[in-house]
């Protein structure tokens, strides 16, 4: 186990300078950032000017390893555009982030994995067809339309719930739903496979021989072995679901992460931009590491190397 | 990671605000304030925020004429020096009094090069600024320079002794200024709430409460006004507009400002080198098509790079006909027939217009060949070389500042970094029109530049651009071209 663990600590600090890399490059090769910060009217030598003050005259290996200097003692430097530090315009938009993720996964476990498990006991039923078209338009509707939907039905004819903004838990109640319908659906397809495939093996048939009733058997032997693709799914999901609120955050105008990015972008707030993909990246990499170890907690093969 | 705790239970715990009253206004923004330090940003949605909290030295009236506001008057003493005289009665919401010393501090703050004020091009003729009487300023200029007014209508005077003590970046965060209302709380990417200032010196706010909230949806901010969450917002599409004509309880208003749209042509590089194949393009181009189809008729032919509101417009130059025989009979005599035409765009420019404009050049024998790169390759290429900037690119431009100056000059004196136009006459016209202060000169030098441009071709006028808002009916308030978005302004209709 602690080789086990020892190997995917590494893998992830890896896979993290990989992110850091990539993702200075990728923004430097782009274009000179210098231009996206000046105002329209400015001449030659003042673009001159500022690039030289912002160290974008530097060669390209220099302006990296004074990247990483910073990175390393977390300095993200001072955003040109709101003419604060960028550590603070981040930190303060993970909560609403994490509470909009918060309500997506409660959306996605609270009826994907009930409906998934439906859909397995009940294969043949109309409802388990029923369901799965459900399913299928979950996964389906792209977030800028359902949103708008929803906004449109519950916002603007039932007025049951506001149309935008951050006021109360209210306010939380149909970006969850619209940003957690597509992992709702991906839960409830990923547990009716896990349970379709337990429920053909043995050890059912067995229980079942015992006298337990299906219900008995899902329940008690079924869930926890179906349990462990699941997991190792979730914790993906909850990386997508942190990193890919973009959609739902605008048409919500919830603001996040993924609000401040299209913000930033808008604005060519270039370190505010570099900040939040190089954040998503490792929310990304964070996640994938917390599967990996999930997997080995859940099945004890995975631990022993076998 | 308390904080965080702490920060997440806020979220959740935030309680309703938005009580619509007539006391309370709410402005949906399709984004944040960038800077509330009127001396950084100037992007719309900031300066449509913060300058309610400011006074300027000069500004504009409903017609656009620059008139008073904290200076009561102004004289000329010279082309390079201008004396202002200023009000006495004025008291910055922390209770101290608005003096010239806040008046030079202001223009002393943002002309310094240290403090990389995005709009320091805007103020950068002044080289200086002294107190020269008791309630006097006297400006000086490094060569007379005649858009010297139209900027300072856009220079909030800040409070020199309260920024001096708790420095930018406490200030930017708690501003406080003379304006009729006061920043009550900043909530970045959220939303900024105001308190009406009640002893503001040109009366009493009607309302009592202004909320600006950050809603980007376009879509949004219109279910937010129908259901009566907001009570203005900006930034419609024309289709928007066309579909809110008929709303119950709500007004659709527009404006022509002053951001015109061009098409941009190389006259330095490629088959565009040949006047005549320019001349060919502003033929084949159809303007009305172009506005009826695209901009539902929001927006207004122009004839010139230039919108109407500004100064040293002239309706003395019209724009080539569109005559498609004549111009490929142009393209036939310049041998350029089936050229391929590069075309550089961002998805910063709408797509519809660049393909319709594709389109009319291939009726003519042009083959536009379009390549959309991201907006930073997309600005190195076009502020770059001749040979970088590709022959055709559309442009919005607007100079904040309603003058011709602020226009042709960056766009089309050589040497600037926009233009890819070289040609001493026109140059000549746009030096001579910013060397003198008499308005009759200035406007005849710009209907020669406009005449050489004619001529030339190093762009195409398209139109002018619409500011269009929806607004609850019973708000009474009328947008402005410069877009100036002032609360004092409003007020509910009895």
């Amino acid at each position: 186990m602690r080789h086990h663990l020892a190997g995917r600590i590494g893998q992830a600090l890896l896979a993290s300078f990989g992110v850091l890399t990539i993702v200075f490059f990728v923004m430097r090769l782009s274009g000179d950032p210098t231009l996206l910060l000046v105002p329209e009217g400015a001449s030659a030598a003042q673009i001159a000017e500022l690039r030289h003050q912002l160290g974008f005259d530097r060669p390209l290996m220099v302006q990296f390893a004074a990247y990483l200097a910073d990175l390393i003692r977390l300095d993200f430097g001072e955003s040109l555009v709101q003419r604060a530090p960028v550590l603070g315009i981040l930190t303060e938009r993970i909560p609403y982030t994490v509470a909009l993720a918060a309500g997506a996964l409660f959306v996605a476990l609270g009826v994907g994995i009930p409906v998934g498990i439906t859909m397995a006991v009940m294969r043949d039923h109309w409802i388990a067809r029923l369901l799965q078209t459900f399913v299928l338009a979950g996964q389906s509707l792209p977030t800028f339309w359902s949103g708008i939907l929803l906004i449109l039905l519950f916002g603007v004819t039932l007025r049951w719930l506001p149309t935008s903004g951050v006021d109360g838990p209210l306010s939380l109640v149909m970006p969850s739903v619209a940003l957690g319908a597509v992992t709702m659906s991906t839960f409830a397809r990923m547990t009716r496979s896990a349970v379709l495939d337990e429920l053909g093996r043995d050890y059912v048939n067995a229980a079942r021989a015992r006298g337990l009733s299906l219900r008995e058997a899902v329940a008690r032997h079924v869930l926890r072995n179906a349990a462990i693709p699941v997991v190792t799914i979730a914790a993906l999901e909850i990386g997508n679901l942190l990193a890919g609120a973009v959609i739902v955050e605008t048409v919500f105008a919830w603001p996040g992460i993924g609000q401040l990015a299209i913000q930033s972008i808008q604005s060519r707030d270039f370190l505010v931009v570099q900040a939040v993909v190089l954040f998503v990246s490792l929310v990304y990499v964070a996640c994938n590491f917390l599967a990996d170890l999930a997997y080995a907690a859940i099945d004890p093969r995975i631990r022993s190397g076998e | 990671m308390r904080g965080l705790v702490a920060a997440f239970l806020a979220v959740l715990l935030t309680s309703p605000t938005l009580a619509q009253t007539r006391d309370q206004l709410t402005v949906d923004l399709p984004a944040d304030v960038a800077t509330m330090d009127p001396q950084i940003q100037w992007d719309t949605d900031s300066a449509t925020v913060y300058r309610n909290l400011f006074d300027n030295l000069v500004t504009r009236d409903k017609t656009g004429k620059i008139v008073p506001q904290v200076a009561t008057s102004w004289r000329f003493e010279n082309d390079t020096t201008v004396v202002f005289d200023l009000r006495s009665d004025i008291l910055f919401h922390d209770g101290t009094k608005l003096t010239p010393e806040d008046v030079v501090f202001s223009v002393k703050r943002i002309t310094n090069p240290v403090f990389k004020s995005p709009q320091l091009s805007q103020f950068d003729q002044i080289v200086s600024a002294e107190v020269t009487g008791p309630n006097q300023v006297t400006l000086k200029t490094k060569s007379p320079y005649p858009v010297l007014l139209a900027q300072l209508v856009k220079l909030s005077i800040i409070p020199k002794a309260y920024v001096e003590k708790v420095g930018d970046v406490a200030f930017n965060q708690a501003v406080i200024g003379s304006g009729p209302y006061k920043l009550a709380s900043w909530q970045r990417g959220v939303q900024t709430n105001m308190v009406a200032n009640e002893n503001y010196w040109r009366g009493k706010p009607a309302f009592r409460t202004v909320t600006f909230r950050a809603v980007p949806d376009s879509a949004t901010r219109i279910a937010d006004l129908k259901t009566g969450r907001a009570d203005i917002t900006r930034g419609l599409s024309p289709d928007d507009a066309v579909s809110l004509r008929n709303e119950k309880g709500l007004d659709v208003r527009d404006v022509a400002t002053e951001r015109v749209a061009y098409m941009f042509i190389n006259a330095l590089y490629g088959p565009t080198v040949d006047k005549r194949v320019r001349q060919a393009i502003a033929m084949a181009v159809d303007r009305d098509t172009l506005i009826t189809a695209l901009q539902q008729g929001y927006a207004k032919p122009v004839d010139v790079v230039l919108a109407p509101t500004n100064f040293g417009y002239t309706n003395e130059v019209k724009a080539w006909p569109y005559d498609p025989d004549r111009a490929r009979k142009l393209i036939r005599e310049a041998g350029a027939e089936g050229a391929v035409i590069p075309f550089l765009t961002s998805p910063v420019y709408d797509r519809r217009l660049n393909e319709a404009v594709q389109q009319m050049l291939a009726d003519v024998g042009l083959k536009v060949s379009i390549t959309v790169v991201d907006q930073p390759t997309y600005l190195k290429r076009r502020l770059g070389t001749p040979e970088e900037a590709s022959s055709l690119s559309q442009g919005r431009w607007s100079c904040g500042c309603l003058d011709a100056d602020g226009v042709i000059f960056p766009l089309f004196r050589s040497g600037s970094v926009w233009s890819k136009f070289a040609n001493p006459a026109f140059d000549a016209e746009v030096d001579a029109a910013r060397a003198t202060l008499d308005e009759n000169v200035r406007r005849a030098h710009y209907k020669k530049a406009f005449e050489i441009m004619h001529e030339e071709v190093p762009a195409v006028g398209l139109f002018q651009d619409e500011a269009i808002f929806l607004v609850k009916k019973d708000i009474e308030w009328t947008p402005t071209p410069d877009e100036a978005f002032f609360v004092f302004d409003m007020k509910y209709k009895n």
